[in-house]
């Protein structure tokens, strides 16, 4: 537990030593902005997270400081992969439940506050320049306005490894673009590009790659002037259509317990996709990404090789007969 | 509360990660490596390998009735791992090292330094820290040797288990093991031993890093 005292104005605000997130201050606006840098890979680590959480904690500690908070990656290509795939892997393989659900807790008091944000007052926005998987699409879909450049992908790739997204998926994704979206989304496991998840209203803005920060700072400054009564049609919004805490930690609960079934079989898949990650990480242009390609595809195969297996199978016995 | 295992998990996850993330490891684990370059790993393995048994014996020899079933734990995980140094040997030989070039390796400092500071913890700091020392071993065997063996059979082009029979087997052998290792921590009590086994963790983590590093 965090026993730290909350920082005390914007110089305290700003005078925490993170090693993972980048803060910058623009007084005009009240505009914190958060640059996150889990480097090499780019994940919900424990340290991101408590480094996140320590830092919407003082907001939460200064009321009417922030009005607006936006959030991107200081990672070139990568937002955020999601889950800390090796910390997963460690817990399975200890068979340690009660750890999984805290990592699950921890994500899941994350998006809480950033669907709390209006109550504080404040405006979220969100800038995805790349790679945003699992966890890391869960942790954008509660902020106001989502803003994507066209070439960053984003999914749910957890079926893949016989896992789902346990820390919003389901919830917010039904809230935003409906039940049969996030059905697709979540039981495909496929990746979607900035486009298709627009057209699923997903994503708010969609904009040409490099004219991501521009599309920001259209955005706060559309809303600057109207920020009190936004805020307001958008608590109004969360009440029409609200998400609860104690759902959001149940499917916690849900996650924790099927992580815990998964097979060796299930690990290699994570593992292979953690390779993937390195592999980008040192430089390599392939990543994540192209990885739970050739996943999506392998899994089609196996299914229309099952199937030919199955028709020979009984046409075999059909014939024997 | 957090259980024990929890607690050491997250204490100990920065040092995780520093192992995970470090540049050669991670080529490590995207690309595998040279034969050369494995040959000096599994020497220094060989090493490491070699004194987990008897850091555990020495380990299990100061624990009084208090610890018993700690002491007994490792009675039963020394006769797991008996002998998994010749595994070690078997694929030093695959990769074209004799034994006897095994026996005649002098080991890199920071072998030296692991060892040695496993020795000491279990003589002067607290015999339980031998569990941060299993703690750290079997994560790094069972999170990544899988993956790293998937890696080196790519790289190296071998067939199977041949020259990767320790690394590959081991990440399936401690799937069971980290399971025992954590029921185990979760029955452990007093704030020096937790103490020792999480620094003693952070000590294995930082010096196997190091190890990786200069190969």
């Amino acid at each position: 537990m965090n026993t730290t005292p909350p920082a005390i104005g914007v110089s305290g605000l700003l005078g925490r030593p993170y090693k993972t997130l980048r803060l910058e201050w623009s007084s005009d606006l009240r505009l914190l902005r958060v640059r996150t840098c889990v480097r090499p890979i780019q994940c919900y680590s424990l340290a991101a997270m408590a480094e996140l959480q320590q830092m919407l904690g003082d907001i939460s500690a200064n009321p009417g400081l922030v009005r607006h908070f936006v959030m991107s990656s200081d990672v070139p290509t990568v937002f955020n992969f999601g889950g800390d795939l090796a910390l997963f892997v460690l817990l399975v393989r200890a068979g340690d439940i009660d750890s999984l659900k805290l990592y699950g807790k921890r994500c899941v008091d994350l998006v809480w506050w950033m669907e709390n944000a209006a109550n504080l007052g404040v405006h979220t926005t969100v800038l995805s320049q790349g790679d945003t998987l699992g966890g890391g699409l869960e942790s954008v879909l509660p902020f106001h306005k989502v803003i994507f450049e066209r070439s960053a992908q984003a999914g749910f790739p957890e079926v893949l490894f016989n896992l789902f997204p346990g820390m919003g998926a389901w919830d917010f994704t039904i809230r935003k673009a409906g039940f049969a979206v996030a059905n697709e989304m979540i039981l495909s496991g496929r990746l979607y590009s900035a486009d298709e998840l627009h057209y699923r209203r997903l994503v708010d803005v969609v904009v040409d790659d490099g004219q991501g920060e521009l599309a920001v700072d259209k955005v706060v400054r559309e809303i600057d002037p109207r920020h009190r009564g936004t805020l307001a049609a958008l608590r109004a919004q969360r009440l029409a259509a609200p998400i609860r805490y104690e759902s959001l930690l149940a499917t916690v609960d849900l996650w924790a317990e099927s992580a815990l079934g998964l097979t060796d079989r299930d690990l290699r898949l994570m593992e292979r996709l953690a390779r993937a990650q390195a592999r980008k990480a040192g430089g390599a242009e392939e990543g994540a990404v192209e990885e739970i390609k050739l996943m999506e595809l392998e899994s089609a195969w196996g299914e229309r090789r099952a199937r030919f297996d199955r028709r020979n199978l009984s046409n075999d016995r059909r014939v024997r007969s | 509360m957090l259980s024990f295992f929890a607690e050491l998990v997250t204490r100990t996850d920065e040092d995780r990660r520093a192992f995970e993330t470090h540049p050669v490891l991670l080529d490590a684990v995207a690309h595998g490596m040279n034969v050369e370059r494995y040959r000096a790993l599994l020497l220094e393995l060989y090493h490491v390998v070699w004194h987990f048994n008897p850091v555990s014996a020495a380990a299990a020899s100061r624990m009084s009735d208090a610890w018993m079933p700690i002491r007994h734990f490792l009675y039963e995980h020394m006769h797991e791992e008996s002998g998994h140094e010749l595994w070690v040997m078997n694929d030093l030989e695959a990769v074209g090292v004799a034994p006897e070039a095994v026996r005649a390796h002098v080991p890199s400092v920071h072998t030296l330094a692991l060892n040695g500071y496993n020795y000491w913890a279990a003589d002067r700091r607290h015999p339980c820290s031998v569990l941060g020392m299993l703690y750290a071993l079997e994560v790094i065997a069972s999170v990544y040797g899988g993956p790293f063996a998937a890696a080196l059979r790519e790289s190296l082009l071998l067939e199977g288990d041949r020259g990767v029979s320790f690394i590959g087997s081991h990440a399936s052998l401690d799937t069971q093991h980290m399971a025992e290792l954590r029921q185990i921590l979760n029955q452990l009590a007093g704030e020096d031993a937790l103490a020792a086994v999480v620094e003693s963790a952070r000590v294995n983590f930082h010096h196997f890093t190091r190890i990786v590093e200069a190969i």
